[in-house]
């Protein structure tokens, strides 16, 4: 082909990828035109060119980092979170508090949380779905705003009479457990004198053990033995940041490279310790998912989701 | 995750368009939408993010009238492509009915192709599922490019690349143009159509 032709063709190419948003390929194609322009002896207008194709990788640079950075997630529209509860609320045939409980986890999930927390406060008034409102309430405070604000949440709680001792215990222990992990000693009011605790842990066991058969323990944080490299036979710890069911998701910072190098997508882990509020266990898990998050705070860091499976 | 309701005689089924970032999931759906008036049950929702690129999922609710005695509804999806928003795609697949896999035919985005293919097992997995056996129907897209003189793989590479082992159906596609979208919805409705009814047996 002709190089003029060439040339032709690869800027025509160019603009292609960039109208369909393929900002890479896009560059790329910029970039040998560029090339190609420099090493043309003769050609006109070659400043002028070389000046146009520059703007226009400049262009893309600033596009991708917008694309890169991506919109903050945005509060939807009222119409859109309705579908959203009605779409990705799935269990059938159950109560209408837990229906209600599921729609507003899923605003949640879509990073909803203001409304998420809006429709879990009206199921604190449901006895049957209290602990289980109470807790994502703290999960909603603990992903979009501070510590400080579940914390202060709890005692709001603690001074009201909306709980049972009981229930607000569960609850209690839920964040304290989440705030041990996070190398935070808070001392958060108990409920309970000590005298009762003792009976109502026995009772709270036997509860959970029950709801763990249909449903997962909330994990707080797992434990992974190595088996090889650096760290072989140590256990190291790890927070969990979001559960759902039987799926973990932890953010791993991208300082640990030996650890984010040993934990390969599809990779199964034998020997996991998964604590929870109440109970510590055993089991083996597998890295569903290693993701590195392109935006945030946590830039850089990782994102694995670990499923536990049955060992 | 289809809901029959038998007294009723109804049947809602969920189809999710999956594939690489840019590969015109979203393409499918607008002209479906402009296109299928008559079978279109309400309006389409995007949700989308920088660029007009998919953040959340977009959403179409269809009707296809009575089939066998039921009356099937079909809620069309489409999961956002770009890779960082592995999570929400795990949570649009759930529950799903039938697939149709979006692949660019861009030579450029041979790999993207692959990746998500892969991504795409991997989550269906997650929910217990099998590619081999989830209702799949394969699209090869921007086909028209080709006029442009614009390098697009061959038919024959792309059921190499994607389709050597699943041997799902396969068809190529404008979706600007509207060509190919309608025969791939289609064909996708009828099998996923047919694997619930051997699932269900709800004929008669
Ligand atoms: N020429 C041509 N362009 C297409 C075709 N289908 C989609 N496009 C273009 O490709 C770009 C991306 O299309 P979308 O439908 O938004 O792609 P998507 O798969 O929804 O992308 P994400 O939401 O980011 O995953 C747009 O500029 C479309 O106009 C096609 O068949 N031919
Ligand atoms: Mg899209």
């Amino acid at each position: 082909m002709d190089i003029k032709q060439r040339l032709k063709a690869l800027l025509q190419e160019a603009e292609i990828y960039r109208t369909q948003g393929l900002i890479s390929e896009a560059h790329d194609k910029y970039k040998s035109a560029a090339d190609l322009i420099h090493s043309i002896n003769k050609l006109k207008n070659k400043e002028s060119l070389l000046k146009a194709v520059s703007e226009k990788i400049r262009a893309l640079d600033s596009t991708k980092e917008k694309v890169d950075k991506g919109a903050e997630t945005p509060e939807l529209s009222k119409k859109a979170q309705d579908l959203i509860k009605n779409l990705f609320a799935f269990s059938e045939n159950t109560d209408a508090d837990s229906a209600a409980l599921e729609g507003a986890v899923a605003l949640a999930k879509f990073g909803q949380f203001d409304r998420a927390v809006v429709e879990l406060n009206e199921l604190l008034q449901k006895e049957a779905v209290r602990v289980e409102a109470a807790k994502n309430i703290l999960r909603c405070h603990l992903a979009s705003a501070t510590v400080d604000e579940a914390i202060s949440q709890y005692h709001e709680w603690f001074s009201g009479d909306q709980f049972q001792p009981q229930q607000l215990e569960a609850v209690r222990i839920y964040l304290d457990e989440i705030l041990q992990k996070r190398g935070l000693t808070m001392d958060l009011p108990s409920a309970q004198t000590a005298e009762a605790a003792l009976l109502e842990e026995t009772a709270v066991e036997a509860e959970t053990i029950v709801e763990a058969e249909e449903e997962f323990l909330d994990i707080t944080s797992i434990g992974i033995t190595f088996d090889k490299g650096p760290r072989k036979g140590k256990m190291v710890e790890f927070d969990v940041n979001f559960q759902s069911g039987n799926m973990l998701s932890l953010i791993i910072s991208k300082q640990e490279k030996e650890v984010l190098e040993h934990l390969a997508e599809g990779m199964k882990l034998q020997d996991v310790q998964f604590f929870s509020p109440i109970a510590i266990f055993n089991g083996a898990g597998v890295v569903a998912s290693k993701t590195q998050i392109k935006a945030g705070p946590k830039q850089g860091d990782y994102c694995l989701d670990i499923r536990i499976v049955s060992s | 995750m289809a809901i029959f309701n038998l007294k009723k005689r109804e049947i809602e089924c969920k189809v999710v368009y999956y594939g690489p970032g840019r590969c015109g999931k979203t393409t499918n759906l607008e002209y479906i939408f402009g296109a299928y008036k008559k079978q279109v049950k309400g309006e389409m929702v995007s949700i989308n993010t920088e660029g007009d690129r998919t953040l959340f999922f977009d959403f179409l609710p269809i009707g296809l009238g009575q089939i066998r005695g039921c009356n099937v509804r079909v809620q069309l999806y489409t999961v956002p492509g770009q890779v960082k928003y592995s999570s929400t795609r795990k949570l649009v697949l759930r529950g799903v009915d039938g697939i149709v896999f979006v692949a660019d035919s861009l030579e450029v985005r041979r790999e993207k192709n692959m990746l998500s293919l892969k991504d795409l097992q991997a989550n269906l997995k997650e929910y217990g599922k099998s590619i081999f056996k989830v209702p799949l129907i394969m699209q090869y897209n921007k086909r028209d490019l080709a006029d442009q003189g614009i390098p697009l793989m061959s038919i024959e590479q792309m059921e190499r690349d994607l389709n050597r082992q699943l041997k799902a159906p396969s068809f190529s596609a404008s979706a600007v143009r509207g060509d190919g979208v309608g025969a791939t919805l289609k064909e996708c409705l009828k099998v996923t159509l047919q694997s619930l009814q051997r699932e269900f047996q709800w004929a008669r």
